[in-house]
């Protein structure tokens, strides 16, 4: 028990250590990047899923192929030392590309590989995402190599840190990801709640058939959903070279699972769910690392165990409503 | 119908024993396992086979890649001076994969069942060694690494015999980096993270306590090789912290994590790497940047040869040059009446004496009893407009 120092010199109440502040608002900046990556990634998911009540295991990858194309484009432009556009209009460049190739990815990818399964028992198409997956992953490894792939931010927009008081600092490169990220979100909300293609394909995803019967192209509003959801891992892969420097064929795994946790722990299926439990995830990692013991080491132990406490209160997500069955 | 069946039936098993029986003869005789395997007597022939084990591709290719050369650049200096000649069986152990440590034992079960090879150099890494350490001493053959310095692997008997290295233990590396620390830089308060692989967490330790034993403020984390987004673990490095010191195998990482520091209004702190970070991508985070690294002579013509068709930033890989130069010479003395067993060559490893003139180390190569080299200095590096420059 700590509180106020009592002054006495035999009080049994011990003072408490002063807060650090700096760490505080640290792992909080570091929390929100890393949440926007992963609330951006975990929006594909619940996405397809609520669609198609598919878990798109290959969604990873395609975050994983989104930050390569972005690192082409980079090299295509001649940077990041002599980039033919300013570092700025080059990191536009890079995400416009990178979300229409990634974006075209996943149409590709649903059309070949989970449409002729659409009529199969739920553990096809399954068994098939975790195929293109593996087919993904081990395609980039052969074409691309192991090594690790550097954006040289630091060189391409010169990375500038802020700071508010003492206490409160922030980089232009966070800034970047954690407004981008809320642009895409805002952008996304908008598409769903307020354009016929939003309205088609919360029509789909409430029910299928009824939605063809009233004319609605379901395998269009199906090939969207995968355009924009894969277009969004594309965005937050591009995030990830311009926040941490380096990107590698590997990393859509860990990324994905985390992306995927994200959306279950908002409630699978619900977008603002999605959003919440990325920053949730990216959130609980830096808190824990910069606060529970062994936090660096085990943080996605923390990350985890929040899943199965999740898990326990609302067995449907933060903001997951649980499905009638009629009986 | 049914007599047809039965035929065919007795056909087919026929046919599949015949063929196995056909195909374990004409199968090359495997080595049996244990210490029968390193009596057998091997015809030493024209061609001698050494197995190399390093990580080829991966996320450690970047110090991988320079150990192949420069065993091949051994090899082809060899092949065109020798009457017989070397030829190695390449293992890719992928160091800081996600698989751990299971493509090194793979490779060693490979080289251990191969009765042609005489001989293994590598792995690359400590826990690597482990690992394949019962694979290749159950195969009998001896096995020299050109950067695996983890102080106990010689130290603990396990592989006594077996093992040697052509680089100093970390113990060597800890004293030499502490010295510095405390007597050239003056730092007070240091930041050590380690990367939780066998190699990293006993340098990070013997580091710490020769520190704190100076009366250095230590503080101490780890991190996960698979980890790219070290910003939370930044955070938490408190901002009078004068050193950080990364006792790490992968560059790009090390880069990574520097260009975070940087990031997060960090820059100011010296980093300090180990030789698993002795790379350009981790002496072009800047002039803050420092190293300790293997002995090495850099005015030998061999570096100066080497040079000439591969980049200068490849000396992590020179030890493995020597390793090569180890094995190969043992295997000569061992087949000096034409037939030898691994258990001669590993004799023979025992006994290397490189002199001083000869070795590309700068100082000439024994092993004691353990495995280690007999003189073991570390050199100490700044980096300077990118490049590191020997200091201390």
């Amino acid at each position: 028990m700590c509180g106020p120092p009592s002054g006495g010199p035999h009080s049994f109440v011990r003072s408490c250590p002063p807060v650090n502040w700096s760490l505080f608002f640290g792992e909080l900046v570091s929390g929100l990047t890393l949440g926007s990556i992963y609330a951006l990634i975990a929006l594909g998911y619940t996405m397809v899923y609520g669609i198609l009540k598919l878990l798109n295991f290959a969604h990873g990858d395609v975050y994983m192929i989104g930050a390569f194309v972005a690192f082409f484009v980079l090299q295509w432009l001649g940077g990041p030392i002599s980039t033919s556009v300013t570092g700025w209009v080059a990191i536009a460049i890079m995400f416009v590309v990178a979300m229409l190739a990634c974006g075209g990815l996943g149409v590709a990818i649903e059309r070949f590989a989970y449409r002729p399964l659409r009529n199969a028992p739920r553990i096809a198409p399954l068994i098939s995402a975790l195929g293109v997956s593996i087919f993904l992953q081990n395609s980039a490894l052969l074409l691309w190599g192991p090594q690790f792939r550097d954006y040289g931010t630091f060189t391409l927009i010169g990375v500038k840190t802020y700071s508010i008081g003492s206490n409160f600092f922030i980089s232009n490169v966070q800034i970047l990801t954690i407004s981008a990220s809320i642009g895409l979100m805002i952008v996304l909300a908008l598409l769903v709640s307020r354009t016929r293609a939003g309205k088609a394909m919360r029509a789909t995803s409430f029910d299928r058939e009824a939605a063809e019967m009233m004319g609605i192209s379901v395998d269009r509003v199906i090939s969207f959903t995968f355009f924009v959801g894969s277009a969004l891992a594309a965005a937050a892969g591009v995030m990830f070279g311009i926040v941490f420097g380096q990107i590698f064929t590997l990393m859509g795994f860990t990324a994905g699972l985390k992306g995927f946790t994200a959306a279950v722990v908002g409630g699978i299926g619900s977008i603002p769910g999605a959003m919440l439990g990325g920053f949730l995830i990216g959130l609980t990692e830096a808190f824990s690392t910069g606060y529970l013991p062994g936090g660096s080491t085990y943080a996605n132990l923390y990350v985890f165990a929040l899943l199965i406490a999740i898990f326990l209160i609302r067995p449907t997500g933060l903001l997951g409503s649980p499905v009638i069955r009629k009986v | 119908m049914r007599k047809v069946i039965v035929a065919a039936l007795l056909a087919a098993g026929v046919a599949v024993l015949t063929t196995a029986a056909w195909g374990s003869t004409k199968a090359p005789k495997r080595a049996s396992s244990g210490s029968n395997a390193g009596n057998a007597l091997v015809k030493c022939g024209k061609t001698r086979t050494i197995g190399l084990m390093a990580p080829i591709t991966g996320p450690a290719a970047s110090l991988g890649q320079p150990q192949v050369h420069w065993a091949n650049f051994f090899k082809n200096q060899y092949n065109r001076t020798h009457k017989t000649k070397i030829k190695f069986v390449p293992e890719d152990t992928m160091l800081g994969s996600a698989n751990g440590t299971a493509e090194a034992v793979k490779g060693a079960q490979a080289l251990g069942s191969n009765p042609a090879v005489l001989g293994v150099v590598g792995p690359a890494g400590s826990n690597e060694v482990k690992a394949t350490t019962g694979a290749l001493k159950g195969a009998g053959v001896g096995f020299v690494s050109g950067s695996a310095t983890n102080t106990q692997i010689t130290l603990d008997g396990t592989r006594t015999g077996f093992f040697f290295r052509t680089v100093p233990p970390d113990s060597s590396q800890s004293k030499s980096v502490a010295n510095y620390m405390v007597n050239t830089l003056k730092v007070k308060r240091v930041y050590i993270i380690d990367d939780q692989e066998a190699y990293s967490t006993g340098l990070a330790d013997e580091v710490q306590a020769l520190l704190k034993a100076k009366g250095v403020d230590v503080s101490r984390d780890g991190v996960s090789q698979q980890q790219s987004d070290f910003s939370a673990l930044i955070n938490k490095i408190p901002r009078n912290t004068q050193l950080v010191y990364l006792p790490w195998q992968l560059p790009p990482k090390g880069k990574a994590f520097g260009q975070q520091m940087k990031t997060l209004g960090r820059g100011g702190i010296k980093l300090m790497g180990s030789d698993g970070l002795f790379d350009p991508a981790f002496s072009g985070l800047g002039n803050n940047v420092y190293d300790s690294f293997f002995p090495l002579n850099p005015a030998d013509p061999r570096v100066a040869a080497f040079k000439k068709n591969h980049s200068g930033s490849e000396l992590f890989g020179a030890p493995t040059y020597v390793a090569t130069q180890v094995v190969a010479g043992a295997i000569d003395r061992a087949c000096k009446d034409g037939t030898a067993t691994r258990a001669e060559v590993r004799r023979q490893i025992k006994k290397t004496n490189i002199l001083a003139k000869t070795s590309l180390l700068g100082l000439p190569l024994k092993f004691d009893r353990h495995g280690d080299m007999v003189k073991k200095p570390f050199g100490i590096y700044k980096s300077q407009k990118g490049v590191f420059v020997r200091v201390a």
